[in-house]
């Protein structure tokens, strides 16, 4: 057995975490942290380059004996699906610790510590190859993000930490008795291949399906138990809400494509069309609630949960392009949507205001930052040559394909996001500069166009050629779409 | 009884005569040291537990049945037996300091810890009912005057006269069921009562025995609906009595359920569904009631009703897991509870009681480590992992699941979210909100040793609990 990289991906920022301690400057805890994440980055794309493309095999996998007794293994792998998510995590986890540089001021060594423990586990969540492991990866992931949120947070955070965390454990603690029941039905063991073999009676794949279903659905977060996400996003400091937006609600659409549609085929396809209705309810309802406000983090927060309507309308299409491109959305959301936080972020540390209407003419006085949030923008409004207008298209399509009003309904949803996005990008952007808002505005300094720039670069890379991150998800994806339908047609 | 039944009696029963006859000695050195000289008390209790462990661990490969069949040494007692070494122990460190503050500074306070041991010793050792409850006698009346210690303060003395009473009377209960089954079955011991519940059905009778016996044995680890003493006792009582309560006692009354019941009166399993109810509203009260408590130890305490609860789901899983996730969850417990315990003792200090929650506020921003160490414990207690409470759950859930009562565990996790709730919100104070005034905790090495031994062994279970788990198990199973 070789260096294991995915250990070592996992516990880096575990080993960091653990130095900062050491440190008494903040300056010093800041620059660490950074180089931290930079050294995790610069594993995830080792990993990404040793990757093979051609099959749908778990690679790099480890497996150690944990608790024998009970068949729980630390076992670690990743396939097309997993090794995405564990880049963006990665390039999300550095572009925290910029974001989070001169916005954090008290208890720096704390946060950081917090911010390095979240990106472990949120690592560990898409390596794990246990279900025991994958567990506790899920649920520790409450401690930091409770931290994050309640200590550093705004003036409702005590609140909007609460709800996050009850939200969280409520749901996550069926899936544990689904995961257990799992467990009994599967012959005793905790391993995801081994139970991803299985064939279960119908009758318990849909009690687990609605199980599993409502964890994932409060992390997605699905209509109607998406409520904590505001608040959470909107309490949350910039680096929190990135994490949040970028990876955390992908955790419950990895869940729908780690367990629920390989382990409960019949029940996915059995149940596909009430998730397409609820896809489609989030995209519209999300929508409208976006269009609504004023205050510019609560946008991008009922933003997310249109566009993570398109995430699980791809997924439970069930045909290629819909999965692929919901898969490719989950990429594209976490680069797009944690950039519009890091955007308002950027612009709420100089103005201390988040009302759009105190905003206008930026374009003046910031036009470097404009011009970012212009990119931005389209991008999260699916234009043409942006990354999002490739997963949006291949979800749309997947989504005909499944159920025409649903794809009906989506269309409309996208229509929505081009209003809001638009009418947001114009009121902050365009116009006469806002007095008060005019003369505290710097524009984006060098520091903030590095966190910038990487995540410029997807945008476009995958917006005009996305065929390398196709590439890594379609063996994966083709064997899982051949798991669902393969098992099902085959009863 | 022949001589040679005698010295394998006396050997089997070796670690509860080093207890006792420690104790008697400190009781009567206790008259002759001076004033000033109680550090020597905390060492000297502290070594007669070490050497009743080693006496354990020596005796604890073979089963040693003993005293014509009232007595066994074996692996399960023996797990017991730690998990009261542990207890007992961890309470003699935190309770130096701690003793000085309150002025209850007297050598009995350690001897009657001491004694309080041996009962519990005899209770997990037991195999006849009667010496079931001779053990149980001679902890609950220890823990009568111990919860009456701190004379001068009037919170004190009536929690001491509550439990007294209502303690009697759970004790006349249990004896009336003892008295019932010897009059039915003609013998008080476990497994001649265990032919004699098998294969015919069941005595109406015999059922109410049952009844009683459950009652008296419930009231002892808290569970509604003979909970009512808790609260009360639990506050007013001085905080390393309370500490020690929640963990021992309450570990000896589970050992003694587990014997009990999952031998003998398996058979009586019509009174199952009792068992099942009496969890469900347990955790379901004390996590409900725990929501709106101000006062920690209050709050500790029905946090400990609802943990009471949680195990009492493993008594009813049944069988060999579900016996050993009990065991397991009591040793998780005895770490976590103390460690919290320890906290809120540590604060007690000048007029600092430490007692409200809200005394707690910015303690983060004072005390960073400290705070750290009450998050470990707090997130274990609401059992979210990698700590060790949450491997006491699962574990739990597991054995509730193997033998079908999926809703049970769905049930039981629902209202683990609400006591959740509570840990958290303390965890809240302590990181979320400004101090209110400045306070400096009563940290003396012994206190600081014992923090960091209770968080060592709830983040260390809880990321590996393999040997942990098999101890359990095979504790389980060595009777």
């Amino acid at each position: 057995m070789g260096i294991p990289l995915l250990s070592l991906i996992i516990f880096t920022p575990v080993a960091g975490a653990a130095v900062l301690m050491f440190l008494r400057s903040d300056d010093a805890v800041r620059w660490t942290a950074l180089i931290v994440t930079v050294l995790d980055l610069a594993l995830s794309i080792v990993l990404l380059a040793g990757f093979d493309t051609t099959t749908h095999e778990m690679q790099f996998t480890e497996k150690v004996p944990w608790v024998p007794a009970l068949g729980i293994t630390y076992a670690l792998g990743v396939d097309g699906i997993s090794a995405l998510f564990v880049f963006l995590t990665a390039l999300l986890g550095a572009v925290s610790v910029l974001a989070s540089w001169v916005a954090i001021e008290r208890k720096v060594t704390a946060f950081m510590a917090s911010l390095l423990a979240m990106q472990a586990l949120m690592l560990g969540v898409f390596l794990s190859l246990d279900l025991f492991l994958f567990y506790v990866f899920w649920e520790a992931m409450l401690i930091p993000m409770y931290l994050i949120i309640g200590v550093w947070g705004g003036e409702g955070r005590v609140y909007a930490a609460f709800k996050f965390f009850l939200y969280t454990l409520a749901g996550s603690l069926l899936f544990l008795v689904g995961v257990i029941v799992l467990y009994f039905q599967g012959g005793e063991t905790f391993d995801i291949l081994a139970l991803t073999a299985q064939d279960l009676p119908f009758r318990i794949q849909s009690w687990l399906f609605f199980a599993f279903l409502i964890a994932f659905a409060v992390k997605v977060p699905m209509v109607p138990v998406h409520t904590w996400l505001p608040d959470a996003h909107v309490q949350a400091p910039t680096a929190g809400s990135i994490i949040l937006a970028g990876v955390l609600l992908k955790m419950g659409a990895y869940g729908f494509l780690r367990f629920s549609l390989p382990m409960l085929p019949e029940a996915s396809v059995y149940f596909s069309p009430l998730m397409l209705a609820l896809s489609a309810l989030a995209i519209v309802y999300g929508g409208l609630l976006a269009l609504a406000q004023d205050d510019l983090k609560k946008l991008v927060a009922y933003s997310s949960i249109s566009h993570m309507g398109f995430v699980t309308m791809g997924i439970f299409a069930l045909n290629i392009r819909g999965l692929e491109g919901g898969i490719l959305q989950m990429f594209n959301h976490g680069v797009t949507t944690g950039a519009l936080f890091l955007f308002v972020g950027l612009i709420y540390e100089r103005t201390h205001t988040r009302s759009i209407a105190d905003y206008g003419g930026l374009m003046k006085v910031a036009p470097v930052y404009t011009v970012f949030l212009a990119l931005f923008t389209l991008s999260s409004m699916a234009l043409p040559g942006t990354n999002s207008f490739v997963g949006e298209l291949l979800v749309l399509s997947g989504g005909f394909a499944a159920n025409l009003a649903v794809g009906a309904a989506a269309v409309l949803g996208a229509t929505l996001g081009a209003a809001y996005l638009l009418g947001m990008y114009r009121r902050v952007a365009l116009g006469p500069a806002s007095v008060g808002a005019r003369s505290k505005i710097r524009d984006v300094n060098a520091r903030e166009m590095v966190a910038i720039l990487p995540l410029a670069v997807f945008v476009l890379w995958v917006g005009l050629y996305p065929k390398p991150f196709l590439a890594i998800i379609d063996a994966s994806v083709t064997h899982l779409l051949t798991e669902v339908h393969g098992r099902e047609s085959g009863q | 009884m022949t001589d040679a039944a005698l010295l394998q009696s006396i050997i089997a029963s070796l670690p509860e005569i080093v207890v006792v006859t420690g104790a008697c000695i400190l009781l009567i050195l206790g008259q002759l040291v001076r004033k000033g000289q109680e550090h020597f008390f905390v060492s000297a209790s502290v070594a007669i537990v070490l050497i009743a462990a080693l006496a354990t661990l020596l005796l604890a490969n073979e089963v040693r049945p003993a005293y014509s069949g009232m007595f066994i040494a074996d692996r399960f007692a023996v797990f017991f037996k730690l998990v009261f070494y542990l207890a007992t122990v961890l309470t003699f460190l935190l309770s130096r300091k701690y003793a000085d503050i309150e002025g209850i500074a007297s050598s009995e306070y350690y001897v009657l810890l001491l004694f309080a041991l041996f009962g519990m010793m005899i209770m997990a050792s037991a195999t006849d009912l009667l010496s079931i409850y001779v053990g149980l006698e001679l902890m609950v009346l220890c823990t009568y005057v111990l919860t009456g210690f701190m004379r001068r303060e009037q919170r004190s003395n009536e929690a001491a006269l509550k439990y007294v009473i209502l303690g009697a009377v759970s004790t006349g209960i249990f004896l009336y069921g003892v008295s019932l089954v010897y009059g039915l079955t003609g013998t008080t011991q476990l497994d001649a009562m265990a032919q004699a519940v098998t294969g015919a059905p069941l005595d109406p009778g015999l059922l109410l025995a049952v009844v009683f016996i459950v009652a008296g044995l419930v009231f002892k680890v808290g569970a509604v609906p003979f909970h009512m003493w808790l609260p009360d006792v639990y506050e007013g009582a001085p905080t390393t009595i309370t500490a020690f309560m929640s963990v021992g006692p309450k570990a000896a009354g589970f050992a003694v359920i587990l014997r009990v019941f999952l031998n003998p009166l398996v058979a009586a399993s019509d009174a199952w569904i009792i068992v099942a109810v009496i969890a469900v509203v347990t955790m379901a009260l004390g996590s409900f009631v725990a929501l709106v408590q101000d006062n920690f130890k209050r709050l500790l305490a029905y946090s400990s009703i609802a943990h009471a609860g949680f195990a009492i789901f493993g008594v009813v899983a049944g069988g060999q897991d579900g016996i050993a996730s009990v065991m397991l969850y009591m040793l998780i417990y005895a770490f976590m509870n103390l460690g919290i315990f320890g906290a809120v003792i540590m604060m007690r200090n000048g007029d600092f009681s430490g007692e409200v929650i809200d005394d707690y506020a910015g303690f983060a921003k004072s005390h960073p480590g400290l705070a750290l160490l009450m998050l470990l414990y707090l997130f274990s207690l609401a059992g979210i992992p990698p700590t060790a409470g949450f491997f006491a759950k699962f574990y739990v859930l597991v054995a509730l699941v193997e033998r079908g009562f999926v809703m049970l565990a769905v049930i039981a996790v629902l209202l683990s979210a609400v006591a959740a709730y509570f840990y958290i919100r303390i965890v809240m104070v302590i990181y979320m909100r400004e101090p209110e005034r400045a306070f400096e905790p009563a940290l003396t090495p012994m206190v600081r040793a014992t923090l960091a031994f209770t968080a060592l062994g709830t983040i260390g279970i809880g990321l590996f609990p393999a040997w942990f788990l098999g101890l359990a198990q095979q504790s389980a199973s060595g009777g």
